[in-house]
């Protein structure tokens, strides 16, 4: 069985009878490790409910989703939220971080909710913000953070718990360009580096450049464009 | 613990408001029933610390002793009966003391004058002094408090309205009756301040409030059927019986329930206004993995922490209090009833922080990533 990400004809319906409306319409798409994919496509195509769906957030009216080789279709809630905290990585689209914690603990937060937390954690988490140039911020708090600090500190928080795959929802809309750029560089580099299959949602056709595929969502149908 | 506490270290102000609220919660909480102790104590200690199990009482007198005569005849027959194996008469009489021949205020102290066979069961232990002896029958061991009223060990006093005078041979401690202290004497002296006025016995010999019983297993209802007028009651319905004891207990009771059914609704809307403040931060968790156990755990470890530490500045300000307090202050506060209601405030704050738990669970993850509006 392969790792990294596989969709199956998945459909997703909101709604019941006549209100009924189909968000997504039979996707399927298969991301292995190494590889980035972007989507793209207007506004309520269905691209966020797509991501929820990769993301273990919300479950498909019909087909299957497979994470890291595991069907996540049939689980329980409480089975999905292990899920979403080993196999899964999501960038959001502001960076949500938690107020009151300095960036440090931002990942050590996310460690705790696996469980003890060891010395080697600290380190790797250590590590990790330095290798995203945060070394010097550890503990500062959000709201004495850029915008581009912030988001690289979700990325961080994304990568905490080595997840196989990476989901990022629009991760550069609040940046400007130059920032936007370096956030998105980041997440290439991280996908090459420790192979994480990532897909990444967006507006800006001048983030494509770093991705390896290009797909695009009209209506609930996903097309590959390059 | 984690969370909760990095929490506390970033919104200091906020928490502490709440603690604020929470210590003065139960500051009260510990004053009220430190009162209510007090005032039960002095209405009832003589009874309270009484080695007796159960009380026989004139029927028809609602369990009161000063409703209450009988003779002292019973006593004899009472001892017979299964189960019982002691008895012991006693008199109780409200009076005042005078000290010397003084007419002045603080020289009239109220007492009450009870009356019980020497050496028997009833007679407390002797903290200064010596205990009753019938040689010396006009001898009283009184309550130490009327030492603080300038009464001294081999002081004699007179009664108001009575040619009887009584020398304090010994004093014992914890001994109030009805709000003042207890003076124990002979029977014989406790019948000559009681029935001074002639026919005040009804005629009856040996007369006597009560008669009190050992005796683990007594059956009230023997007692009753083989002493024909008699109504028997366990220390503890005899202690209700006192004059104003239930009412007044009832009221600090009463007055307790409210302030903590109160304290349990304030601290809930408290507790759960700042879950709704977090649903965002609580739903990003969600998103990254979070159970519901570890949020509910968040908030329970900080209210949790939170209460305990006023629950301490409480008990610490009701002792600093306490140590203030005027001496004639009925305040009693015990452990025992310090850890009681300790542990109900932490009970009341933890569920009336269970409906913020409730709401997390309901919080849906998606709602981090600004889908649900
Ligand atoms: N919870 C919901 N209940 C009902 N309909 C929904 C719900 N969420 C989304 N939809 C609908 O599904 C469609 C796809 O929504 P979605 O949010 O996935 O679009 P999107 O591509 O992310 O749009 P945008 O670029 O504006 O974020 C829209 O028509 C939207 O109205
Ligand atoms: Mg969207």
């Amino acid at each position: 069985m392969s790792k990294g990400l596989q969709i199956q004809n998945v459909t997703k319906y909101y709604g019941e009878g006549m209100n009924r409306l189909t968000a997504l319409d039979r996707v399927s798409i298969e991301v292995e490790p190494g590889e980035f994919a972007a989507v793209v496509g207007p506004s309520g195509s269905g691209k966020s409910t797509f991501l929820s769906i990769a993301g273990a957030l919300l479950q498909a009216s019909e087909g299957e989703v497979r994470v890291n080789g595991k069907s996540i279709s049939k689980l329980s809630a409480r089975e999905l939220s292990a899920v979403r905290l080993r196999d899964i990585g999501f960038i959001m689209q502001s960076s949500n971080l938690i107020p009151y914690l300095n960036v440090m603990d931002q990942l050590i937060v996310v460690k705790k909710m696996g469980g003890k937390v060891s010395a080697a954690d600290k380190t790797h988490a250590h590590r990790l913000l330095d290798d995203l140039g945060l070394g010097s911020k550890l503990k500062s708090f959000p709201e004495k953070l850029s915008g581009g600090e912030k988001q690289r500190v979700a990325i961080a928080r994304a990568l905490i718990h080595n997840p196989s795959v990476i989901l990022a929802d629009e991760p550069t809309a609040s940046l400007d360009t130059q920032r936007a750029y370096e956030v998105v560089n980041l997440i290439a580099q991280e996908v090459k580096t420790r192979r994480k299959a990532a897909i990444m949602v967006t507006h800006d056709e001048r983030m494509l450049e770093h991705c390896d595929k290009v797909y695009h969502l009209e209506d609930g149908k996903l097309s590959l464009v390059r | 613990m984690f969370l909760a506490l990095k929490e506390f270290a970033h919104s200091k102000m906020r928490f502490f408001m709440i603690t604020i609220i929470f210590v003065l919660t139960a500051w009260l909480v510990f004053i009220l029933s430190g009162l209510g102790n007090g005032l039960s104590t002095l209405a009832a200690s003589t009874f309270q610390n009484m080695d007796a199990d159960y009380v026989i009482f004139e029927q028809g007198s609602q369990s009161s002793m000063s409703k209450s005569l009988l003779s002292n005849q019973l006593a004899v027959k009472a001892e017979q009966l299964p189960n019982v194996t002691a008895t012991s008469p006693m008199g109780i009489s409200m009076t005042t003391a005078r000290k010397g021949e003084s007419n002045r205020n603080e020289d009239k102290v109220d007492i009450a004058i009870i009356g019980i066979n020497p050496g028997s069961f009833l007679e407390p232990r002797f903290v200064a002094g010596h205990g009753l002896s019938p040689d010396k029958p006009d001898g009283v061991i009184v309550n130490e408090t009327l030492q603080d009223k300038g009464f001294q060990l081999g002081d004699t006093f007179q009664l108001d309205g009575s040619m009887e005078s009584l020398t304090i041979v010994g004093f014992v401690e914890n001994q109030t009756y009805n709000h003042v202290a207890s003076v124990f004497t002979s029977l014989s002296e406790w019948r000559k301040i009681a029935f001074a006025a002639p026919g005040s016995d009804k005629g009856i010999p040996d007369p006597v409030n009560a008669i009190m019983l050992q005796g683990k297993d007594i059956r009230p209802s023997d007692i009753d059927a083989n002493l024909p007028g008699t109504d028997t009651v366990t220390r503890g319905a005899a202690t209700q019986g006192l004059p104003g004891y239930k009412e007044e207990n009832g009221s600090i009771i009463m007055m307790l329930a409210f302030l903590l059914t109160i304290s349990a609704f304030v601290l809930g809307v408290f507790f759960y206004v700042i879950t709704m403040q977090k649903t965002h931060q609580f739903g990003i968790m969600k998103a990254i993995g979070a159970t519901n156990g570890f949020l509910g755990r968040v908030i329970l470890s900080q209210v949790f922490v939170l209460s305990l530490s006023s629950i301490v500045v409480g008990i610490l300000l009701t002792y600093g209090t306490a140590a203030v307090m005027p001496k004639e202050m009925p305040f009693k506060l015990s452990v025992d009833l310090v850890i009681v209601y300790s542990v109900i405030l932490l009970v009341i704050a933890l569920l009336s922080s269970l409906i913020s738990v409730r709401r997390i669970t309901k919080i849906d993850p998606l709602q981090a990533l600004g889908r649900v509006e």
